[in-house]
């Protein structure tokens, strides 16, 4: 229990966007802020990547406080690559805990659009060890999953197929929502036959470079959303390190911390928004989180059970695949996603006025993950 | 090949404590560094430093003399289990090939 309550909520639409970081920073803050009614802010925490390699701009929490007009407050800057966002949301509620604070805002922004491939992949390449034999051999970002997915198919008996499901899946909820990168529908044989990044995942299987920024308002001061639990963990940051490849033992670590902060269990979440980089990382995750065993992830998403109509709704957004994944805005779209699902109003609102919600934010290949669990009050 | 071990776990890189017992006394041995492949991927897209071997093969080996794996870069096709013997170090990456 964390007695802090989610009051409001901002997000930019994801894509190719002509409006700079900083505008898109405010543009998500301005909108949660007003969600919010405007409280008084004690602090801000940002979570971004590559702002200062790509954009040549930092003290983005400065930026917030001072346009915004918040007063001469604390603000932070939080990097964790790809957790940025989920790492900056659970260091608001730190501050909250702490009772230094009694309302945060927290955002999230990437602006990657306007650089080249080549600069975007070498800044993302920041976040995995660069000093080793591995990243020596050549290994990239999507080549870890790569090689992951190589043996998942040998040791589970799934194949490229299931995770073209997961693309299709997420690819069909992103187009329910206006705020996601890919409006267009797709097909499971354009998936399929997609140009090949690395063997065996294709261009669908992988999350794209975005624009984007959203933002949350949190308080000790009650609402109808309750930040249940929030968890954090490190793991390996090397793939020849891994004492078992198909595990990222963050990602279940943070998950089961979470569950026992909570009180509750896999089998008691309503929706769920994780962390797909990659279609496979969605079934591994769903895994290490106890939705569904060890290995039979894909056959969960053969029975359809993450889709929106299912009984685990798995990225109802359209997830990093298809929402996009503006890398330290995704785990603050995370909670915008879980928040509007919560007040029922959500893009693919799930059936039944679901009650808990669960987020899960990871960074580098395994390196960070957050949970975070918020529950309808 | 050098692999460095504490309370029966081994590891090609030597880290300042042994997370489980937290002691910074590693045994060293030398192994042979053969293996066999235990999965890999094909990179198609690659960063600039290696756009100019693109596409090409990063495969995880698992070694015969130790408990540990390595990440490596294989010229041929290989399929998961393929015997990998070490071939030479190269820019500081471990350049695998097939047993013959």
């Amino acid at each position: 229990m964390t007695n802090t309550y989610v009051h409001g909520i901002g997000m930019t639409k994801f894509g190719k966007l002509e409006s700079s970081l900083k505008e898109l920073l405010l543009e998500a803050c301005a909108e949660a802020l007003n969600d919010a009614g405007r409280p008084k802010v004690d602090a801000v925490f940002v979570g971004n990547f590559m702002g200062g390699s790509i954009s040549n701009q930092e003290i983005l929490g400065a930026i917030v406080a001072n346009d915004l007009g918040l007063g001469y407050i604390p603000s932070t800057k939080v990097e964790g690559a790809c957790a940025s966002g989920g790492i900056a949301f659970r260091q608001g509620i730190i501050g909250i805990l702490s009772g230094e604070y009694d309302t945060v805002l927290v955002a999230g922004v990437e602006k990657m659009k306007h650089a080249t491939t080549s600069d975007v992949t070498q800044a993302i390449n920041a976040a995995m060890d660069t000093t080793t034999t591995e990243k020596n051999a050549g290994l990239t970002f999507p080549g870890f999953f790569g090689v992951l997915a190589n043996r998942y198919f040998y040791e589970a008996g799934a194949s490229k197929e299931h995770l073209a499901r997961v693309a299709l899946k997420n690819r069909e909820n992103g187009v329910n929502n206006p705020l996601a990168q890919f409006p267009k529908p797709t097909t499971l044989e354009e998936i399929m036959e997609a140009r090949m990044i690395t063997d065996p995942l294709g261009l669908f299987d992988c999350s794209p470079m975005t624009d984007g920024a959203a933002a949350v308002v949190i308080s000790r001061k009650k609402s109808p959303v309750h930040v249940r639990a929030s968890s954090q963990v490190s793991g390996p940051t090397k793939m020849q390190d891994a004492e078992n490849l198909l595990s990222i033992p963050a990602i279940g670590k943070s998950g089961r911390l979470a569950y026992e902060k909570a009180g509750v269990g896999p089998e008691d979440i309503d929706v769920i928004e994780i962390h797909d980089c990659f279609s496979m990382t969605e079934i591994i995750a769903t895994e290490e989180l106890g939705f569904f065993n060890r290995l039979e992830g894909w056959k969960a998403v053969e029975q359809g059970r993450t889709k929106v109509s299912g009984d685990k709704p798995v990225n109802t957004s359209g997830g990093l695949l298809s929402r996009g994944h503006p890398i330290g805005a995704t785990g603050i779209a995370q909670i915008y996603q879980l928040v509007r699902q919560l007040r029922g109003n959500a893009a693919n609102q799930v059936a039944n006025n679901p009650r808990l919600a669960l987020a899960q934010n990871l960074g580098g290949t395994g390196s960070y993950s957050t949970v975070h669990i918020l529950e309808r009050v | 090949m050098k692999i460095y071990s504490c309370c029966g776990k081994d590891s090609i890189a030597k880290k300042y404590y042994c997370p489980s017992c937290g002691e910074s006394e590693f045994k060293e041995r030398e192994v042979n560094g053969e293996g066999s492949v235990y999965s890999f991927t094909k990179i198609h897209i690659a960063p600039s430093e290696f756009a100019h071997i693109a596409p090409y093969n990063v495969v995880l080996v698992d070694l015969d003399e130790a408990n540990a794996k390595i990440t490596t870069r294989i010229e041929e096709d290989v399929e998961i289990g393929d015997k990998v013997t070490l071939d030479r170090i190269e820019d500081g990456a471990y350049i695998y090939k097939k047993t013959a």
